[in-house]
């Protein structure tokens, strides 16, 4: 069901940038639309870019957003040091990312 | 001639075949339907046609503009690939097949018995789970389950139960036993939470809320309102169980508000007052009814809840809820028929 | 007072759960020459199967529905009393539980006191119930109508036990067998054999009654 749902009518997570709007519904309670605007602003990116998984594919690369693929770019950040950037990126607290500076001791 | 007729299913999942006006009277008879039991505006001509061009549509899978794309909540998605598909792989593995090969923007992470009460016993582990799946995984990450109230009756719980004492019409004894039930529901959740919350969840979910009535609604409420009170920056995703909430006890009561008998775009409203971010309702299968019938009934309930809301709708699409057919292997054409509905003529914020 | 208003006056007897108006609307009936049969279904009766709808779509809850069950009870014990035999109850006997492996007894519990509640004689097994306690207790109690919950799709698999069970016991001709439960479809039922896949409370009392006029 969820490959339906992604296919239908999903932002695809990490393909795009569905998983930062997502994090604005979540911790601020962002309706979608003043979710993925709040993202395309804070990434400097048209609302079809923000939405369009061959720009973002690149763009995650570039700036260290994590991807869904680890083959070609295994040097890719991925996983809690995507989630750094992103919280950086986003100007938003990720709780994963907080627990991990706190027991890393990072400040 | 014989008149063209359209491919479609029942609520079961069965093949039909409709002329145009047999799905048009369905889809009003659906619609009134709605209109009569919440006591909601009805969808307008527009909005109707626009159900019909989607059912109607040709092909197998039909989909929404990307730019109108929306984000998925997958709850129980962590069970699914192992318990449901018998892949023996862990939960932190799943996660990171929602995130990679499935396409999902977030995912729960939750034990196969899916219940707070279970919960409650291995939290640590289930905790340490989530911590790993965490660190692994870039989309948001949550713990999911059930309140479930009715697992804390005996013998499998410390009440006494109240479905078997209602029929007995020892109704004090039974209003007591769900409000009993009530605490200990929340005590397990907020333990539950504070496990999750600290190896550092994106946010907790309480899933199938209302399942046991009035009471199972008013402990997610509770719950939430003191997850958000001593977490203020732990999200709570409230998804329901049953279109109106059913009155078990018929008195309880959420900030001045009976909760039983309320429907969809009344619930939100509580669950905003409690501090959710995200409530996802449900609106029933009919399976004796057809996709038209089912699909205009749920757009005229989830529309109303939209517009009620000020907290993203995750509407809760999935096997017998919000159109989609009771049975194990979901039809596509069905599914994301039923999502494009949703989110064309209802704005939906999530699935 | 006419035919018609004694008989909407049992109605409403149920639906506000009024003794008096009960006992009145019983007296009228002796008055008035009506059938006690007619008055006990088409008035009391009447009221029970508008309150199971009100439940059905979240206008009254279960506590209420209980409360009017007393009222209905009275009315029945009074009209059995006048008949000199059990006759209102003694075509309807029903076994009902939630199946092997499932504790979700919610439904069950509501379908058991709408049942009840239009006269007929409800054996409640509770939940957890093997496929074996259902066939003993049909032929322990002579029941003729088997309804089964089940809330998950791995317990299903209980209720086509239940109907194989029947036909080795050589009982599933005296029954009609009536399924029920979240994942539970008419498909499903048409599967393994089953009379009736039941959507609800409302719909399981009204396969029962128009069972019993047949």
């Amino acid at each position: 069901m969820e490959a339906a749902h992604s296919v239908a009518s999903s932002m695809g997570g990490v393909r795009t940038t569905g998983d930062m709007v997502m994090r604005l519904q979540l911790s601020k309670k962002m309706r979608i639309d003043e979710a993925k605007r709040y993202v395309a602003d804070k990434l400097g990116l048209t609302l079809e870019e923000i939405c369009d998984v061959v720009t973002m594919s690149e763009i995650r690369e570039e700036r260290g957003f994590g991807l869904g693929h680890q083959e070609p770019c295994t040097e890719s950040t991925m996983g809690m040091e995507a989630k750094f950037r992103i919280a950086e990126a986003l100007d938003i607290r990720i709780n994963s990312v907080e627990r991990f500076k706190r027991h890393a001791g990072i400040k | 001639m014989s008149e063209k007729k359209y491919f479609t299913r029942m609520g079961d999942g069965s093949i039909i075949y409709m002329t145009a006006e047999e799905i048009w009277e369905d889809m009003r008879d659906g619609m009134d339907d709605a209109v009569d039991r919440g006591k909601i505006p009805p969808l307008s001509e527009e909005e109707l046609q626009k159900i019909f061009d989607i059912v109607t549509m040709p092909g197998g899978v039909v989909g929404v503009n990307p730019m109108d794309a929306v984000v998925t909540t997958s709850d129980s998605g962590s069970d699914k690939i192992p318990t449901k598909c018998g892949i023996p792989i862990s939960r932190d593995a799943t996660a990171m097949i929602h995130e990679r090969v499935l396409g999902c923007d977030s995912v729960d992470i939750g034990n196969p018995d899916y219940n707070y009460k279970t919960a409650k016993g291995i939290a640590k582990r289930e905790a340490a789970m989530l911590r790993l799946a965490l660190d692994k995984t870039t989309i948001p990450l949550y713990y999911g389950a059930m309140p479930n109230l009715g697992f804390y009756t005996k013998p499998d719980g410390p009440v006494d139960n109240w479905a078997e004492l209602l029929p007995q019409g020892k109704i004090k004894e039974a209003l007591a036993a769900q409000e009993e039930a009530v605490k200990h529901s929340v005590n397990d959740i907020l333990f539950v939470a504070k496990q999750t919350y600290e190896v550092g969840a994106d946010a907790i979910e309480l899933d199938t809320s209302g399942a046991a009535g009035d009471a199972d609604f008013l402990a997610t409420l509770q719950a939430c309102e003191k997850i958000t009170k001593t977490y203020p920056d732990m999200p709570v995703i409230i998804g329901m169980s049953g279109e109106f909430i059913l009155g078990m006890h018929g008195r309880l009561e959420y900030d001045g508000q009976r909760l039983a008998g309320l429907y969809p775009h009344k619930q939100v409203k509580l669950a905003e007052k409690a501090g959710a971010s995200i409530f996802g309702p449900v609106v029933n299968t009919n399976c004796s009814k057809s996709f038209p019938w089912n699909i205009a009934r749920v757009c005229t309930f989830i529309k109303a809840t939209v517009e009620a809301s000020n907290i993203p709708i995750h509407a809760d699409v999935g096997m017998g809820v919000c159109g989609i057919p009771m049975c194990e292997n979901v039809p596509a054409d069905v599914v994301t028929r039923a999502d494009k509905c949703l989110i064309e003529i209802c704005r939906l914020d999530g699935l | 007072m006419t035919r018609e208003e004694a008989l909407k006056l049992a109605f409403d007897s149920v639906v506000e759960c009024d003794e008096d108006m009960a006992r009145k609307a019983l007296a009228a009936g002796d008055d008035l020459g009506i059938a006690p049969l007619k008055l006990l279904t088409e008035g009391f009766g009447a009221g029970i199967k508008h309150l199971g709808d009100l439940f059905g779509r979240g206008e009254i809850f279960l506590p209420e529905l209980i409360f009017s069950t007393e009222i209905m009870q009275l009315a029945a014990a009074a009209i059995e009393e006048k008949l000199g035999d059990t006759s209102t109850n003694a075509k309807g006997k029903m076994v009902i539980g939630t199946v092997e492996g499932d504790v979700h007894d919610i439904g069950k519990g509501i379908v058991a006191a709408l049942v009840k509640s239009n006269g007929i004689e409800v054996f409640d097994l509770g939940r957890e119930v093997p496929a074996d306690v259902f066939i003993e207790k049909v032929k322990e109690t002579g029941a003729n109508f088997v309804g089964s919950s089940a809330l998950l799709t791995s317990t299903m698999t209980v209720q086509k036990e239940i109907e194989k069970k029947l036909q080795e016991a050589g009982l599933r001709d005296q029954v009609k067998t009536m399924i029920g439960g979240a994942p539970v479809t008419k498909r499903w039922a048409d599967r393994i054999g089953a009379d009736r896949y039941c959507e609800d409370a409302s719909d399981t009392v009204e396969y029962i009654l128009a069972q019993l006029e047949n």
